[in-house]
């Protein structure tokens, strides 16, 4: 017999809490769930439940996007990239060519795909020319992207890689002064493939309850129910909520393929900064593969020290948990998912966007933190 | 989603109606037949689903302690 949502809210609203608990999440999918389910308004109003940086095309750097915008626009080649990224605006004025989408309408030959394997297939259907797949993502999307350059991409493929690992910038938050939450949601699919333990170190080195959830409100409940028990009961563990999926040690063959290809080394990432160890490269021996070392005239450093964000856009804070969605200046006003300002409003697993299409339509006036 | 077919380290799957080829190129490690459920993302499997429930390890505190105070889960009774 299993538990179901119902039940476990029972037990959470059971348990003896602090005045005030803030609980972050990490994943964009947990957030989703956690908005569509209505579970913010379903708890105790004691328990805050807080997005932190949980979407990858939010924090993909802006000289990234606009690399692959400059390639796309001129060279003679085919820009493929997951669709979220299409409309991502880079610091330009509105005049000019902001994102791919609109590379895509001035002419350039960008084309939106949904898996590493429609980039193999796009590059061998078009042998003659050059195929590059711009792909940002966590840990989940960037192994099926090391497992596609494990089993041998095409001559004429290459990757402007934008992968991101999640903990560290968790570990961040951590070691900052402020991190601003009691409790960590950990994620489930990064924790599918890389295993639960990447996150012991949070209730290790940081006596946080820690808890790593799926996708269904039982899931995420029962992560919430685990983390709050810790609390009370102050005995902390790494929980795995999900284990439909999360085994110990994860999936050793995405880890492997990851292992040959890639290389972990620092990042940049929007709105954030430079966090050390959090970003992945395609090891020496792809070279040929490597958009960064086909087009190195593309890399441009003097965008790094750009304005990371559109003027007035506070997707840094938001992805950081230190201001919730609707305490940006132009949630709902100038920005919508229609006309998005920041990547948070673009992006299916960005909080701005996640919270308007779950109808929060409402401002805040209180910050987060 | 559900295995219809394999050939290789491809494997045709079907969810809720939806059909799809799916990498199994990160499921080297594990045995996956006809009929196995897999987790997909952008794709690729990444992982062979059980049919255990969501659960908190409390629980198991709690049995081991004779406190159990709600249904524990069983973990088999669901996909
Ligand atoms: S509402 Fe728009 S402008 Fe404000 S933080 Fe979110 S994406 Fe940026």
């Amino acid at each position: 017999m299993s538990v179901t949502a119902r039940q476990w809210l029972e037990r959470i609203r059971a348990l003896d809490l602090p005045d005030k608990v803030r609980i972050m999440n990490v994943c964009g999918g947990h957030e989703r769930s956690i908005t569509q389910a209505g579970l913010r308004s379903a708890l105790p109003s004691s328990i805050e439940l807080i997005p932190g940086p949980g979407c990858p095309v939010c924090v993909c750097p802006e000289e990234d996007v606009y690399q692959a915008m400059q390639l796309a626009l001129r060279e003679d080649l085919i820009l493929v990239a997951f669709g979220d990224m299409l409309r991502v605006p880079v610091n330009l004025p509105k005049r000019e060519i902001r994102s791919l989408e609109q590379a895509r309408a001035a002419g350039a030959d960008v084309r939106p795909i949904a898996s590493p394997t429609e980039a193999t297939r796009i590059a061998r259907d078009n042998p003659d020319r050059a195929v590059v797949f711009f792909a940002a993502g966590f840990e989940t999307t960037t192994a099926p992207v090391a497992a596609m350059l494990a089993e041998g991409a095409p001559d004429n493929l290459s990757v402007l890689l934008s992968g991101r690992l999640t903990w560290p910038a968790v570990a961040m938050l951590l070691d900052s002064e402020e991190a601003g939450f009691q409790a960590l949601i950990a994620p489930g699919h990064v924790s599918t493939v890389m295993g639960p333990e990447e996150w012991e170190f949070v209730v290790r080195d940081h006596n946080i309850p820690a808890a790593v959830a799926g996708f269904t409100p039982e899931s995420l409940l029962a992560a919430m129910y685990s983390t709050l028990r810790q609390l009370q009961d102050d005995r902390r563990f790494l929980d795995n909520c999900y284990p439909e999926v999360v085994r110990p040690g994860g999936n050793r063959s995405a880890q492997r393929c990851m292992a040959e290809t890639l290389e972990v080394t620092a990042a940049n990432w929007r709105g954030v900064g430079v966090i050390p160890a959090s970003g992945y490269a395609l090891r020496s021996h792809l070279a040929a593969h490597n958009a960064r070392t086909l087009f190195p005239s593309y890399e441009d450093p003097e965008r790094k020290r750009i304005g990371q964000m559109p003027a007035g856009c506070d997707c840094s804070r938001v992805v950081l948990g230190k201001i919730y969605p609707n305490q940006c200046k132009l949630y709902g006003l100038a920005c919508t998912p229609r006309s998005p300002i920041g990547p948070c409003m673009v992006s299916d697993e960005g909080a701005c966007r996640i919270w308007w299409a779950g109808g929060v339509r409402d401002r805040a006036d209180t910050e987060v933190a | 989603m559900k295995i219809t077919a394999i050939n290789g380290y491809e494997a045709h799957c079907e969810a809720k109606g939806v059909e799809r080829d799916v990498s199994l190129f990160m499921m080297q490690n594990e045995e996956v037949a006809v009929g196995d459920f897999v987790m997909v993302h952008v794709g690729y499997a990444i992982q062979k689903m059980t049919h255990q429930e969501a659960r908190s390890a409390w629980e198991l505190f709690d049995q081991a302690l004779g406190t159990a105070d709600i249904p524990l889960t069983t973990g088999d009774d669901h996909v």
